[in-house]
């Protein structure tokens, strides 16, 4: 299995993370069920040709947004996150799909990279979204409410459960919040090799950010 | 954070390899780690043999960092591209000389500016 590849056991808090993001991805979420978080990130998935379509009681514009998020993230734009909203989508649940389809990306892209393959989706969990509402987010100049400022860490906080999620995996992956002041640091690469990855992925992917 | 990273580092960077890996970052191994990002996410050529480059110029774990480094940036990227993540104005105008070299002007109109 590809949580279990030979090179990853070098880094045991790597594969504690990635764990943990199947758990999470099984479980219910804020306002998706687990069932539902499975299938966003199975269509995700399909868009990318990975797994096979399967039936799915997701709405359109659900499986529309893990479609191009997963696949074609620079297409998007406000007219299109409008397009969802009409469709029925809420800005809390596209809010917690992004955090699914961009956490699932970032571990699909690491197990390939390694040559390990796709780890398999885990089996959903039982259970209720907690539905329990954000506080002090705002629909402002981005697409979908968020606090007032000026850093990509608050932008899933409109789902907070997501925010956590994407800075557990961050903090593995890359850098803890923290660790991001310091310049000199290094983990296996130097800072600058970090930054030059990460800059050059942004700049294949279109992301302007 | 790669500009401060390399004068933190005293080495002096050149942009312009970003936009073309063949050309010279100033960040050492850096060749080797932007043809291991084209081929994993720009699918410009077989996997096993960059992986073997990475591998031997920073070793096992720095081989794993690199494709969590990668991943990781997969992620953040699509949170700033579903959310619209604002850029502010100020960033836009200190980084203006990065928009030129890299090409970025289109990127920066999607977010208004």
């Amino acid at each position: 299995m590809p949580f279990d590849h030979h090179e990853l056991a070098a880094l045991p808090d790597i594969v504690a993370a990635l764990r943990r993001e199947w758990e999470r991805l099984a479980a219910p979420g804020t306002w998706w069920s687990g069932a539902e978080r499975v299938a966003i990130a199975a269509e995700a998935r399909l868009a990318r040709g990975v797994e096979a379509a399967t039936p799915t009681d997701l709405p359109l514009g659900a499986r529309e947004a893990a479609r191009v998020l997963s696949s074609a993230p620079h297409s998007t734009g406000p007219g299109w996150v409008r397009s969802l909203l009409d469709a029925g989508l809420d800005h809390e649940r596209y809010v917690e799909l992004i955090g699914v389809v961009a956490r699932l990306a970032a571990v699909d892209r690491l197990t390939t990279a390694l040559g390990a393959g796709h780890e398999p989706l885990p089996e959903p969990r039982p259970g209720e979204p907690s539905r329990i509402p954000a506080e002090g987010t705002r629909l402002g100049r981005a697409w979908v409410p968020m606090p007032q400022g000026r850093s990509i860490v608050v932008a899933l906080d409109h789902v907070p459960a997501e925010t956590e999620a994407m800075k557990d995996l961050h903090g593995s992956l890359y850098l803890t919040i923290e660790e991001m002041a310091d310049p000199l640091i290094a983990k296996g690469l130097g800072r600058p090799q970090m930054e030059l990855i990460a800059s050059r992925v942004s700049l294949l992917n279109q992301c302007f950010y | 954070m790669l500009r401060a990273s390399m004068e933190a580092h005293r080495w002096e960077l050149h942009l312009e390899a970003i936009a073309d890996p063949t050309l010279d970052s100033g960040v050492p191994g850096g060749t080797t780690l932007l043809a291991f990002v084209d081929v994993t996410v720009g699918r410009a050529g077989p996997v096993e043999p960059i992986r073997r480059s990475v591998a031997d110029a920073f070793g096992p774990i720095g081989l794993v960092r690199a494709a969590a480094v990668t991943a990781n940036f997969e992620m953040m990227n699509r949170i700033a591209d579903g959310t619209g993540m604002p850029v502010p104005r100020s960033s836009i105008e200190s980084g203006r000389a990065i928009i030129d070299v890299l090409g970025l002007e289109r990127l920066a109109a999607r977010h208004g500016h």
